[in-house]
């Protein structure tokens, strides 16, 4: 394992990374947006007129005005969200009604306090057991129903019923979305806050009618997008929109308050789980039903059973999975959708099920380990889920607690242990990357693949060095632009996996050239040799069995003239799966955590949290390691901070700041331990597995156990907050 | 595009003379709470804005018994003086336990004695019912999704809280503030300083339009009594009170000679515990009596669904603070 330091880190800590809101275009303007004040009905009447008059204004832009744009397509990750500008209808509060551009972006905003809107207001449904509203049934068909759940429940030694709530949440990368839109005649130029700039590129030019080749998405460099980057939301259409009315480039900045309402949030869920099990602790049924809400008219991925079904070897499983529509903004992707909130409802009902058959917590979970997978019955392509659980009772200390609740006291504070366990699941898309070896003989990596703050940079580069035998600093990576070869979402812990398997696939196919090219050059120590003799190292390639027969690929170029020689690779791992004759698996997890709680005051602080991760074989332990501590930190928000809170009257958010809407601070979050185990993965070609969600798995259940085991107090809603535990 | 005025005021008389003539006029001091108000969330109107940030006003001295704080004296500074240390101890641990490091080295004293309330509803144009911003227009978060907002001398009218730190221990230590106004000086007892809401929650203070808090006086504790802060909140820093309390006792023999207690979090102004302190003096110093004191100090509560735990944790704050100042090993 290596522990490379971030390629862009001196950009990024110089201040010169640009993201997309750093970006100025000659003759910019700049466009802010107009919300709905109601969360259901239809506008009756805008009035732009004292904002058209007010200085500088350019244009205001209302659903009554706009261009027409054509539905946007269906992406491999759903539906799009609805476009606003349709119609004269209100689905959310929050939801975007006028777009004000002026020539400053302090002029924009005052014109859009004068955009006078009437409403014609109805009842919002905003609550989940609201008769009224529509429901969603296996929206994404990915409803398990193995063996006989009913049956194996009746006849059960011990059955378990609980219900378990858990509140929406919004992502809230730090930089603010943001969207800067220009048009040279018919060709469309975006700098957006995309984890996914094929899946823009795309949704723009359907919008507009444009063929693909004719729009170009670049991102270079986030702010974060924890899944908020993944759909094509109105800001970005509308920004765009705007450009094309007033003719000039129009900048478009989210403020906080509006990253609440417009770029999906972590959707409220509730969620009723059924287990039985032996007396031995062995479970035998599995039936838990999960539901959401959703957007009214809207469509979004949010499966919160999908980890149940493969997390432990039991027979009898059956998912549920609802939808109810709300006159809510839309949700979206957060950061481990779905695993996130199913394993805290799975991995506290088994902390539960440990004290009532009296087993340790972690001896619970190796027992029900599934050494195969528990649907397919074949073998995992890696697991090392019991040497997560075992090395971090290990460290932990695990075996020195007092095994009763309520039995260790400091002063005013109890103190518990708690742990949970972390089945993450396996996600793949296309990947292809562009490889080219300079006649200077350093290479260039091209990919329509984003760098979300994850390292993608950094293990691209190390990748193509590793390959190809050159420096990391002698490799430069081209991604955040659509126009590169297509690259999958950052996003499902898949690009990583995705994008190394098809830099191995292009580094082959480029040494493959690099030998064509010399197959007959008389001065090249390397014709007539075929790919699997050689390897790279130092700049050069040479035989694997004779190191110095070889040379360097900047004589190779030199000698036949060549600017540059370049190969693609393509991956399709999930097309490959289909009979792989294994079953791919995504990473597996330990959390173990102390916690202190003054039963008096209801406080709860975490003092400890250890990680334990098997993420396949990986490429750059700091990396990886920051992004199991920065998942760790969402957790623990998860687990004690973070509602947004929905106006029960209004549907409005009642805390869309970062003054009102509570994430973790320094002092919230201890000393973070991380420690990886298990080796490369046998499916993925790399060996590697993803590790962007997975550190936010676990964390709310190790806590919430953790509480159970300092104060014998059951906390099945989240965030735990001070009224429940005092 | 409406614009605001500024003005850097280079004398107090005519900064007062200013703001006094311009009914839009407003003072701007360390600027953390009326720049959003006004810039970013737009909810008090755009006017003229008289910088008052560099006024000789600025420093702390010992006067007897005393202490003369300016008005223009920073939350960091008046934290570190050290006779706030030692004498009142409780206000340094208030200030401290307030916003960030960041935020105290540009707040200041007379700034925070007149900040306005977090409550959403207040902070949000697009919420229409707000007593507070349009008189007679309701108050949306009684309805609402009420968190951190006051039981204490609320009503349906407005549930706003007093949210600031420092005004629970002066408020407990009968603190004064001197005022500049165009009739010339005056001095208000803190307990007079705040207005409670009632059917004007609108009208926060007693100042006139133009008077500036210009020195906050603040009475020294006598030697060997004790003080302290209890701030009760989610997460460890940087979120203002759900309850807080500042206590200071006096303790001869097991009896207590001398009680302050104000509360914070709970409170449309900040909070005297007048009964409880009553239940305090020529008590025992146990157990039992900070009890009575913390049920004297909740009477008639104004909750909503989301403010009812308040009542409970406001005692068990108050008991704490007074178990901890009172020397009790907790």
């Amino acid at each position: 394992m290596t522990a490379l330091d971030r390629v862009d880190a001196p950009l990024k800590v110089s201040g010169s990374a640009p993201y997309p809101s750093d970006f100025t275009l000659p003759d910019q303007v700049h466009a802010v947006l107009v919300q709905s004040t109601v969360a259901a009905g239809r506008i009756s009447a805008i009035d732009t007129t004292a904002a058209l008059a007010a200085p500088g204004v350019l244009a205001v832009i209302t659903h009554e005005n706009a261009p027409p744009l054509a539905d946007l397509p269906m992406t491999p990750l759903g539906a799009p969200p609805r476009f606003p500008f349709k119609d004269d209808r209100i689905i959310h509060c929050g939801q975007h009604v006028a777009v004000v551009v002026a020539g400053t972006h302090e002029q924009a905003a005052s014109a859009a306090r004068l955009v006078q809107v009437s409403y014609e207001t109805a009842k919002p449904v905003l609550d989940l057991d609201d008769p009224r509203a529509e429901v969603v049934d296996n929206g994404w068909g990915m409803e398990v129903d193995v063996g006989d759940a009913e049956a194996a429940l009746s006849s059960a030694e011990i059955t378990y019923e609980e219900t378990f709530d858990i509140a929406p949440e919004a992502n809230n990368p730090l930089g603010l979305f943001t969207t800067l839109a220009s048009w040279d005649s018919d060709r469309l130029t975006v700098h957006d806050c995309s984890q996914w700039p094929i899946m823009t590129r795309q949704a723009l030019a359907t919008a507009f009618g444009l063929p693909e080749s004719d729009v170009r998405v670049l991102v270079p460099y986030l702010g974060g997008g924890f899944g908020a980057g993944l759909r094509a939301w109105s800001h970005t259409l509308l920004a765009a929109l705007a450009a094309r009315v007033v003719g000039r480039p129009v900048k478009l900045v989210l403020t906080r308050p509006q990253m609440f309402t417009s770029v999906g949030h972590r959707a409220r869920s509730r969620q009723r789980l059924r287990l039985g099990m032996t007396g031995a602790g062995r479970l035998v049924a599995i039936d838990q039903e999960s539901t959401a809400a959703l957007g009214a008219e809207e469509d979004n991925f949010s499966a919160v059973v999908l980890g149940t079904p493969h997390a432990y070897d039991c027979p009898n499983v059956a998912t549920h999975d609802r939808q109810v529509r709300l006159n809510i903004p839309n949700p979206g992707f957060m950061r481990a959708p779905g695993h996130a909130e199913g394993n805290f409802a799975l991995e506290s009902a088994l902390d539960e099920l440990s004290y009532r058959v009296g087993i340790d917590p972690v001896e619970l979970r190796l027992r029900n380990f599934a050494e195969v997978h528990p649907q397919s019955g074949l073998p995992w392509s890696s697991n090392a889920l019991r040497e997560c659980l075992q090395v971090g009772a290990e460290r932990f200390g695990w075996r020195d607690r007092s095994p009763v609740p309520r039995s260790t006291r400091d002063g005013n504070w109890l103190v518990g242990y708690g742990m949970a366990g972390v089945t993450f699941g396996w996600y793949a898309a296309p990947c292809r990357a562009r490889l080219s070896i300079l006649a200077s003989g350093t290479a260039v990596l091209k990919a329509a693949a984003t760098d979300i703050g994850t390292g993608t940079y950094t293990i691209a580069a190390q990748q193509v060095a590793e390959l190809l035998g050159l420096r990391v600093d002698q490799v430069r990576v081209e991604i955040g632009d659509s126009d590169l070869p297509p690259a999958p979402q950052s996003g499902g812990s898949g690009l990583a996996v995705a994008l190394t398997g098809a830099i191995q696939v292009a580094a082959a196919n480029l040494l493959r050239a690099l030998l064509d090219e010399v197959a007959a050059d008389a001065r090249s120590p390397l014709r007539g040799r075929r790919l699997d003799e050689v390897t790279a190292s130092d700049g050069r390639l040479h035989l694997i069995d004779d190191p110095a027969v070889g040379e360097k690929y900047a004589d190779v170029l030199a000698r036949h003239g060549l600017d540059e020689l370049t190969a693609d690779g393509e991956l399709d791992l999930a097309a490959a799966a289909a009979d792989a004759g294994v079953a791919p698996a995504g990473a597996f997890a330990a959390r173990f955590a102390e916690v202190r709680v003054d039963e008096d005051l209801g406080l709860l602080r975490v003092t400890r949290l250890l990680s334990v991760v098997d993420g396949g074989r990986i490429l750059n332990e700091k990396t990886a390691r920051s992004q199991i501590i920065g998942g760790t930190v969402m957790g623990i928000g998860m687990a004690m901070f973070e509602e947004v809170a929905f106006d029960h009257a209004t549907g409005r958010v009642a805390n869309a700041t970062f003054g009102d809407y509570l994430i973790p601070v320094n002092a919230d979050v201890p000393d973070l331990d991380v420690v990886f185990v298990g080796g490369p993965d046998a499916f993925s070609p790399t060996g590697v597995k993803g590790l962007g969600e997975v550190g936010v798995v676990g964390v709310p259940a190790a806590i919430a156990n953790a509480v159970y085991h300092a104060t014998g107090r059951r906390i099945r809603s989240l965030p735990i907050t001070i009224d429940q535990l005092m | 595009m409406r614009g605001f005025e500024y003005v850097r005021a280079t004398d107090v008389g005519s900064a007062v003379a200013l703001v006094s003539g311009d009914p839009g006029a407003s003072y701007l001091a360390g600027g953390t709470t009326q720049l959003d108000l006004m810039l970013k969330d737009a909810v008090v109107p755009q006017g003229l804005l008289v910088d008052i940030g560099r006024l000789p006003l600025r420093g702390i001295a010992t006067d007897g018994d005393v202490l003369r704080v300016g008005a223009l004296t920073t939350m960091e500074e008046l934290a570190a003086d050290p006779v706030v240390a030692e004498r009142v101890p409780f206000v340094s641990e208030a200030l401290l336990a307030g916003a960030s490091t960041q935020l105290r080295n540009m707040a200041t004293i007379g700034g925070n004695l007149l900040q306005r309330t977090r409550c959403r509803y207040f902070r949000d144009i697009a919420v229409t019912d707000c007593n507070k911003r349009t008189p007679g227009s309701g108050c949306a978060a009684v309805t609402g999704a009420a968190r951190m907002h006051a039981i204490l001398g609320a009503s349906a009218h407005c549930i706003a809280l007093h949210a600031s730190d420092l005004c629970v221990p002066l408020r407990a230590l009968d603190a004064e503030v001197r005022v500049e106004g165009a009739a010339g000086q005056r001095t208000i007892a803190f307990a007079d300083l705040h207005v409670m809401p009632g059917e004007r929650p609108d009208v926060e203070t007693v100042l006139r339009h133009g008077e500036m808090i210009s020195e906050v006086l603040v009475p020294l504790l006598p030697a060997g009594t004790r003080s302290g802060y209890l701030k009760v909140r989610d997460r460890v820093s940087y979120e203002f009170a759900l309850t807080s309390a500042a206590a200071a006792l006096s303790i001869e023999d097991g009896v207590i000679t001398l009680a302050r207690l104000a509360l914070g979090g709970v409170g449309t102004v900040p909070w005297r515990a007048t009964e409880a302190e009553r239940v305090l003096v020529g008590a025992p110093a146990t157990a039992r009596t900070f009890l009575a004191a913390a049920e004297a100090a909740i009477q008639d509560p104004f909750t909503v669904p989301g403010t009812e735990f308040k009542v409970e944790l406001a005692k068990r704050t108050i008991v704490r603070v007074l178990r901890t100042v009172s020397g009790e090993q907790s």
